[in-house]
């Protein structure tokens, strides 16, 4: 596809653009702890340092101050069916590294107060199950019965 | 290295302008009581809602809006339609990749930690839609890129294509690509490449294999025409000759596999 055609680069050509970039950057939880002032990433597998570094500087507006990239082999398996062999795919993981002054924690994006929430409501949900299933078996014997008849 | 700094840089300046944006992430109409403020002739009952994206330019635009957190129902939009990109201009364009880059990111972060917590990720086709409009963004640039193209220089501009003979001498179509050295420049010559033993033998044996498959394709279409025949002895002659014109139906016809043993055929 012409938008994702380059030509070859030779020196003192005009600079090359990537005008619709299709790059995926994915902000994960680090496996292991980290500074206050490194982000991880799992991000394309293509993508350079210096890629990583416009992409986060230029679409995002987050200063870097440096990268550490490797890698990681995904994960091969035997199939439980066939016995043959699965591997998951490779990604690239990058570890960005803030100026010192800036520090970020990963959120926690399932809050508390809304996991009670749901609570009450999955109590409800059985207690209007039980009734259910109370009143069932009170009709068992008429089955096709309406209810307005009463009990 | 400072070489390879200049040959990978990315991104245009014209994301600078990405703070200002006046395109909602998935066309949203809503209904905008007239207010008198403007000319209210020319204030329509129903008006597209402007949406402003937030100024937040840092990490936090790679997680959903705070309300969406642990929720088991998040409602969007539909994604862009082909006709409604058609419209905007290419500034527009632009800017509306970056939105539509920036969500897709957002998804599948929100996607990624909901699989590693072993939790709910609400409306995964949130993620689908986005891609399609993404992929449709990106046939409306190159359908403009086709149509300047052509217009300058009677060319559409795309990359060129043509039928080569590969390393293993099969004929297919390759996308070219461009070299640091002309073809005939080249130490290797490229009618050497495929006369050695090893290939000679592939393709013999290939050969093979392409014409059995074929003698066996042919063999089954004239069995099941031997079956038709055989159970609907009045059949339509040109609708079954349209219908397989691989073999010849009248031929068949009169053979002994043709015939069945009912009391109609018997002649």
């Amino acid at each position: 596809m012409s938008t994702r055609f380059y030509p070859r680069y030779y020196l003192g050509n005009p600079q090359l653009r990537v005008f619709l970039p299709n790059f995926v950057m994915k902000l994960i939880k680090p496996p292991n702890p980290q500074p206050p002032n490194v982000v991880t990433f799992i991000v394309s597998t293509q993508m350079t340092k210096f890629d990583i570094q416009n992409y986060l500087e230029k679409i995002y507006k987050v200063p870097v101050a440096s990268i550490n990239t490797h890698i990681h082999m995904g994960e091969i398996k035997r199939s439980k069916v066939g016995g043959y062999l699965i591997k998951d795919d490779d990604y690239k993981i990058a570890y960005v590294t803030m100026p010192k002054t800036e520090t970020f924690e990963f959120p926690d994006l399932y809050p508390s107060e809304k996991e009670e929430k749901m609570e009450k409501e999955m109590e409800q949900i059985k207690l209007l199950q039980k009734d259910w299933s109370k009143k069932i078996q009170q009709h068992k014997h008429r089955p096709g019965m309406p209810s307005w008849f009463g009990a | 290295m400072a070489g390879l700094r200049q040959t990978r840089t990315l991104f245009s300046t014209l994301t600078t302008t990405l703070s200002k944006l006046h395109v909602s992430r998935t066309p949203v109409v809503t209904t905008v009581p007239t207010i008198s403020v403007f000319q209210p002739s020319r204030v329509g009952k129903y008006t597209v809602g402007i949406h402003t994206s937030t100024n937040l330019h840092n990490l936090s635009e790679f997680f959903d809006d705070k309300k969406n957190w642990g929720e088991q129902e998040v409602k969007v939009g539909r994604s862009w339609k082909k006709d409604e990109l058609r419209i905007k201009s290419n500034d527009d364009l632009h800017k509306l990749w970056f939105v539509l880059l920036k969500e897709r990111n957002m998804l599948l972060t929100m996607e990624h930690d909901a699989k590693q917590e072993y939790r709910l990720f609400p409306n995964p086709e949130r993620i689908d839609k986005v891609e399609d409009s993404m992929k449709n963004l990106e046939d409306v640039v190159v359908e403009r890129n086709r149509a300047y193209w052509m217009l300058e220089t009677g060319e559409t501009g795309e990359r060129p294509t043509g039928v080569i003979t590969d390393e293993l001498g099969i004929r297919r179509r390759r996308r070219f690509c461009q070299y640091f050295i002309p073809s005939w420049m080249h130490h290797q010559k490229k009618e050497t490449v495929h006369r050695g033993a090893a290939i000679c033998k592939f393709q013999r044996l290939m050969r093979e294999k392409n014409f059995l498959t074929k003698r066996r394709y042919y063999r089954r279409v004239r069995g099941h025409v031997y079956m038709l025949w055989r159970r609907f002895p009045n059949m339509n002659v040109e609708a079954l000759q349209r219908q397989y014109p691989e073999v010849d139906v009248r031929l068949l016809q009169k053979h002994k596999k043709a015939r069945g043993h009912h009391l109609q055929n018997e002649a």
